[in-house]
């Protein structure tokens, strides 16, 4: 399953967001779209399901116009987690997770869909709690769930590790890198997208400035432009790729971690 | 217990209340009659056609306020709770605001023109109360598809909670300040006083021939929010997260908004305002069910808000001896301190999560 953005352009009230974007996913892999604050990542994502509408550029998937998916369609191909985590009612955990049933055709055995994705992600716990009293992390965990239970190929995740504790955050990661998806993640910590994004595009002004490997956007050059910081993907010792941040007065020698 | 059981359990309860108000409170009125002999002037006018009343058992008079004064009206009053409540539980999930109720599409206020052309203007058209409810079901839909229109507007062509709830509450008062105005220009003070009760909400113009459309609009309705209960759900979770699950929000909004603008407005139109009910009773059930899901909410908000109504009427037509409480002063006692201690308790002012 292939989902590709043509120079997708957007315009919310009277201002532009994107002005031509243009990206792919990569089957089986985790691409992710970094940049800075109102750069358009989220916005670009909500297109996908009409959340924000697009007035130029195309977006595709498996070559077909995204509009001529209807909502049930696109959601069982796609499964989304947004940002916003708020709750107006008090529904159980179980009720939500069995809200991504509704993207199924002709569900049996839903209770068994619903226990299955509670327990791959090890939320069993509190599967009847409810959810407005869970922590923002734990909310995180069940919407993540909800959407693993729509049974789609492909996840989309706005800021997956928003609100999540450091063991949580390198939980979902890993969860959302081997769960064998297609994967598109929004993700503003440049370690997380460092280590885990097969891919990355870096988004400023609107469109896409850079994209590729992590090693070969997350350079000293790009990042400062992007973010105007000076910082650097660089292997460690042990080969793994990781994020650096200068000291403010200093020229890169020495070097500290983000977070 | 677990909450397939618990459902199970409060079911069968509320069946049984609402079954049981249904006879007691047809017992409750100026007139008391016992229970057992409204149990058996039913069971023998429905099951025996009339043989102990025809052999002198009971006496006429009391046949005739039973089967043809109380019983429409309590059968009015079991439509008109099941109507609102569910309403209620519709436009909450609608609006996404758990303390919404029916009345923020300006069903009421635009009714309530309705009532007052109708009850002032010197012409008739139809007879009497008919043209009251005429003209209060065309304000009702009127000021509904005006507050549709003027919200779909300020919504950049979507139906948004927020500007729902915002055109509402402008329509109420155009509608509102329509009738003060014909209130303020009218001369007869009949007229005025007719214009005042009306608004105060009865149902004691209830009778067997005016029952059937308010039944029917509010069974469709319960099949209709029901069936489309899951679909609730999602557009609870707002708008973003019920369009990525695969919901047609606005498409669903829109129809589900003009269901309720027609079930509210046939009930509103006949009854005028009895408010409070809509608000309260999707919010007792949600408590004691101990769950959201729509797919248990709406049908158990229709049998308890049936309930509370034949008691809330019962109550309206014999506190006062022969002088009747109006109904929506009743549900307004009850319902008003209850919505306060709601928003207490829920801190509706903090945050949302």
């Amino acid at each position: 399953m292939k989902l590709s953005f043509e120079g997708v352009e957007v315009k919310l009230g009277g201002r532009e967001i994107l002005t031509g974007a243009t990206m792919q996913s990569h089957e089986g892999k985790m691409v992710g779209i970094i940049g800075a604050n109102g750069s358009g990542k989220s916005t670009l994502v909500k297109t996908v399901f009409g959340i924000v509408h697009y007035h130029g550029g195309n977006i595709l998937l498996d070559g077909k116009n995204i509009r001529s998916f209807s909502p049930k369609e696109l959601a069982s191909r796609i499964g989304y987690v947004g940002q916003d985590q708020s709750v107006a009612f008090d529904f159980s955990v179980r009720d939500v997770v069995g809200m991504g049933l509704f993207a199924r055709k002709n569900v049996k055995n839903g209770k068994a869909l619903v226990n299955e994705a509670l327990e791959s992600l090890g939320i069993e716990r509190f599967a009847d709690r409810s959810i407005q009293k869970l922590s923002g992390g734990e909310r995180k965990m069940a919407f993540i769930a909800r959407a693993l239970v729509q049974g789609s190929d492909m996840f989309i995740m706005d800021e997956p590790t928003n609100h999540l504790d450091i063991h949580h955050q390198l939980f979902v990661m890993d969860y959302l890198k081997n769960c064998g998806k297609t994967t598109l993640i929004v993700i503003h910590d440049l370690r997380l997208a460092a280590h885990y994004c097969d891919y990355l595009y870096m988004l400023a002004d609107g469109k896409v400035y850079a994209e590729g490997a992590p090693i070969d956007v997350l350079t000293q050059e790009n990042v400062e432009h992007v973010f105007r910081i000076g910082g650097y993907a660089g292997k460690t010792k042990k080969g793994v790729l990781d994020f650096y941040i200068f000291e403010e007065e200093s020229e890169g020698d020495i070097h500290k971690h983000t977070n | 217990m677990n909450n397939r059981t618990w459902h199970l359990f409060l079911y069968i309860f509320l069946v049984v209340l609402m079954l049981f108000s249904l006879i007691y409170t047809v017992s409750i009125g100026a007139t008391d009659l016992p229970f057992e002999e409204v149990y058996e002037v039913l069971i023998d006018h429905v099951f025996h056609s009339d043989a102990r009343l025809n052999a002198g058992d009971f006496e006429m008079s009391h046949f005739k306020i039973i089967w043809q004064i109380r019983l429409p009206r309590t059968l009015f009053a079991l439509f008109v709770g099941a109507g609102l409540s569910l309403c209620g539980a519709a436009m909450q999930a609608l609006v996404l605001n758990p303390i919404a109720d029916p009345y923020v599409l300006g069903v009421s206020s635009g009714a309530s023109a309705g009532a007052a052309i109708a009850l002032l203007a010197p012409i008739a058209f139809l007879e009497g109360q008919h043209q009251t409810t005429a003209f209060a079901f065309i304000g009702a839909m009127c000021s509904a598809f005006a507050v549709y229109i003027l919200a779909k507007r300020a919504g950049g062509g979507k139906l948004q909670p927020v500007t729902l709830l915002l055109s509402g509450t402008a329509v109420n008062a155009v509608m509102s300040a329509i009738t003060s105005y014909l209130v303020f220009k009218a001369r007869s003070p009949e007229g005025i006083a007719a214009v005042y009760n009306w608004q105060m909400g009865a149902i004691s113009a209830a009778q067997w021939r005016t029952l059937s459309i308010p039944a029917v609009i509010v069974t469709l309705g319960l099949v209709v929010f029901t069936v489309m209960g899951s679909r609730f759900n999602m557009i609870m979770m707002g708008d973003d997260d019920a369009a990525a699950m695969g919901l047609r929000v606005r498409l669903f909004r829109s129809v589900m908004f003009v269901v309720c603008s027609i079930v509210v407005g046939s009930l509103v139109s006949i009854t005028g305002i009895i408010g409070f009910v809509g608000l309260v009773v999707p919010h007792v059930v949600r408590l004691f069910s101990r769950t959201s899901d729509n797919k248990v909410i709406m049908p158990m908000s229709a049998l308890f808000g049936a309930s509370y109504i034949m008691w809330a009427d019962a109550f309206a037509r014999s506190a006062h001896g022969a002088a009747e409480l109006p109904l929506g002063i009743v549900t307004s006692f009850i319902g008003a301190p209850f919505f306060m201690y709601l928003m207490i308790k829920n801190g509706y002012g903090g945050s949302k999560g």
